[in-house]
């Protein structure tokens, strides 16, 4: 490796990642479809932070008690109220769509004063369909709780046993938190992969590379100006995409910046390996795109990008680990959430090496110029 | 004049058909030297097998004393090829093309002077998409002699071509000659081999038939008693037409 093939690196570098700022197509896919895909997961994850139920109430009690009850309700951040239903038959109706969890019925003698007693009294009806059954019986416990103060001032009770719950942690990871790795992990699937296999048969086709391969350019001086571009390209999109986060979805990020970048430049370098192996080999795109579906998609749905693994039964779990962007995330996610070092991330970058060797291997022994 | 370029026995096989079939020649230091042939012949794949982009399975190719099979990487510093589509990647500026063709030998060229040699220094700034025809093959050409190369190979290079833009691409071919680079072309039009080229051998199923400067190879079928029918003209077709339309080369986009 002298001055003379490294200046080859850098001018193949320098021009063809001007290209990628030039070509508006190419600069969707690499920053404007992750940001779409941001701002899906982070709409999604936004609101699930707060516990909440969407009910319909329908009060056919006219005491003041009752309608001072609804407005309680009403007001409550834990009640969505649907204004729209008026009926229990309407309310059914909904609650099988799932559009509300429950029905909450307050009956028409509900806060009457009974003519022994001296307070209101009466019993609230939560209606729910067996598809709602955890979110109702939460439900219940709720109102429940809530009674037990309204029932505190009209009865001087004394409970021997209570529960308290107290929350610590102040710090505890949000929805989003957890899920931006996975973002993360996506983009670098699409930068890495999907850029190499549609670009390589093209130039294939038009006999560029073959043109190339007349010159005495060699397979790792045009790998490494991919990779350098690449690295730059995909650290500019992702530092868009942490813009965004920081700024729209309030995203906690503890680590150490520098050690963020260098861990994601290893990354799409390793996952760029895969792009480069499937497209130097194929001869056109109709090769090369049910190989990549079937490298893709598992390591897509299985390495936690979109749903987290510990939800996967146990086995699935110990098999997707070992796939290599299982690591990355795992690695993005211990750096941005917990703060964690290189240091302790000593497993992930072990199996990053170890794919990275294995896919550079195979990237180089299929590489054809045509 | 010593001979640049030593072919012997040259042979290739794709499965059961004998594509080159025991080709030899040799090619002087700045000579133009034609391929001509049917479709088929086998004229690119003995090219392609002197520009060491296919193996060679039998016979030799040596450059300027080197065995292109047994030091391909030093050849390529010493070939420039001209495709027969000459393609590149979008979005690029032709300054740019010149620049990575250069730097691809590890070389950094004076970009403008490159250009300037083939007419298309006002298009520096354009993208590789935006240039005709004939200024695509003309860039491909200057690109080939980013590296000072010994010998110059063009496959089929004025295909598609207006009859303006052939005439300046054999200016163009003429020059490379000048400079002491020998020139190996193949092509389908006799009239471009008669002007350009000062041997040509002429192949057909794998095997070279005949081989001389273009005016023995007419003398010797005259001389075989060949009689065209007698209707000569002072002119043809394309003298009118070059004649009401210029020999200017158009820069627009065809």
């Amino acid at each position: 490796m002298n001055k003379k093939s490294l200046y080859t690196v850098y001018i193949f570098f320098k021009i063809n990642t001007k290209r990628v700022f030039r070509d508006k197509t190419a600069l969707f896919f690499t920053i404007g479809f992750p940001l779409i895909f941001l701002f899906v997961f982070g709409s999604l994850n936004s609101g699930t932070n707060d516990l909440s139920f969407k009910v319909a109430i329908l009060n056919q009690s006219q005491t003041s008690f009752s309608k001072d009850f609804v407005v309680e309700l009403e007001d409550s951040s834990v009640f969505k109220v649907d204004q729209d239903v008026s009926s229990l038959d309407a309310a059914k109706e909904k609650m099988s769509h799932s559009e509300i969890d429950a029905t909450i019925v307050l009956p028409d003698n509900f806060g009457a004063i009974a003519p022994e007693g001296d307070h209101p009294s009466g019993q609230i009806k939560v209606i729910y369909t067996q598809n709602n059954q955890q979110s109702a019986s939460a439900l219940v416990s709720l109102l429940d709780a809530q009674l037990k103060g309204v029932n505190a001032g009209f009865v001087d009770t004394q409970m021997p046993f209570t529960v308290a719950g107290e929350q610590i942690n102040e710090n505890s990871l949000s929805a989003f938190d957890y899920s931006f790795a996975g973002l993360l992990g996506f983009s670098i699937i699409g930068m890495g992969i999907f850029g190499p296999i549609n670009v390589f048969p093209e130039l294939k086709k038009m006999g560029i590379l073959r043109r190339l391969s007349t010159t005495p350019i060699k397979v790792w001086q045009y790998f490494m100006a991919t990779m350098v571009g690449q690295a730059v390209v995909g650290l500019i999109s992702m530092s868009i995409m942490f813009a965004v986060a920081l700024s729209v979805f309030n995203l906690h990020m503890v680590g150490n910046w520098f050690e963020l970048a260098a861990f994601l430049v290893i990354g799409v370098i390793t996952i760029l390996g895969i792009g480069l192996a499937l497209g130097g080999w194929a001869k056109n795109e109709r090769q090369v795109a049910p190989l990549a579906n079937i490298i893709v998609f598992p390591m897509m749905f299985l390495s936690g990008t979109f749903f987290p693994r510990f939800l996967m039964p146990e086995w699935l779990q110990t098999v997707s680990s070992f796939l290599p962007l299982t690591p990355i995330i795992d690695g993005i996610r211990l750096i941005t959430t917990e703060g964690r070092h290189f240091i302790d991330l000593l497993p992930q970058l072990g199996l990053i090496g170890a794919w990275l060797i294995v896919i550079y291997v195979i990237a180089f022994r299929v590489f054809r110029w045509e | 004049m010593t001979n640049m370029i030593e072919v012997r026995d040259l042979k290739k096989r794709y499965g059961d058909k004998q594509a080159v079939d025991g080709v030899s020649f040799s090619v002087k230091k700045g000579e133009i030297f034609g391929i001509l042939g049917p479709n088929g012949a086998g004229k690119t794949t003995t090219l392609e097998m002197m520009e060491t982009l296919r193996p060679i399975d039998s016979g030799s190719v040596i450059i300027d004393g080197i065995d292109v099979s047994e030091d391909p990487q030093k050849i390529k510093y010493m070939i420039g090829v001209q495709p027969q589509s000459p393609a590149f990647q979008d979005k690029t500026k032709i300054k740019e093309v010149i620049e990575l063709f250069a730097a691809a030998y590890g070389e950094k060229v004076d970009v403008m002077k490159f250009l300037r040699d083939v007419d298309l220094e006002e298009k520096a700034d354009s993208y590789f998409e935006s240039l005709s025809g004939g200024q695509k093959q003309r860039l491909s050409i200057t690109t080939a002699l980013v590296h000072g190369p010994k010998v110059f190979f063009l496959d089929e290079p004025t295909t598609g071509l207006d009859p303006q833009a052939r005439r300046h691409l054999w200016d163009l071919i003429e020059d490379v000659r000048k400079r002491g680079i020998s020139v190996i072309m193949t092509t389908h039009y006799m009239d471009e081999a008669e002007v350009l080229c000062d041997r040509i051998a002429v192949m057909d199923n794998g095997k070279i038939v005949a081989i001389d400067t273009p005016k023995n190879l007419i003398k010797q079928l005259l001389g075989r008693g060949f009689k065209k029918d007698q209707h000569v003209e002072q002119a043809n077709l394309e003298d009118v037409f070059i004649d009401l339309t210029g020999k200017g080369l158009r820069g627009g986009n065809e």
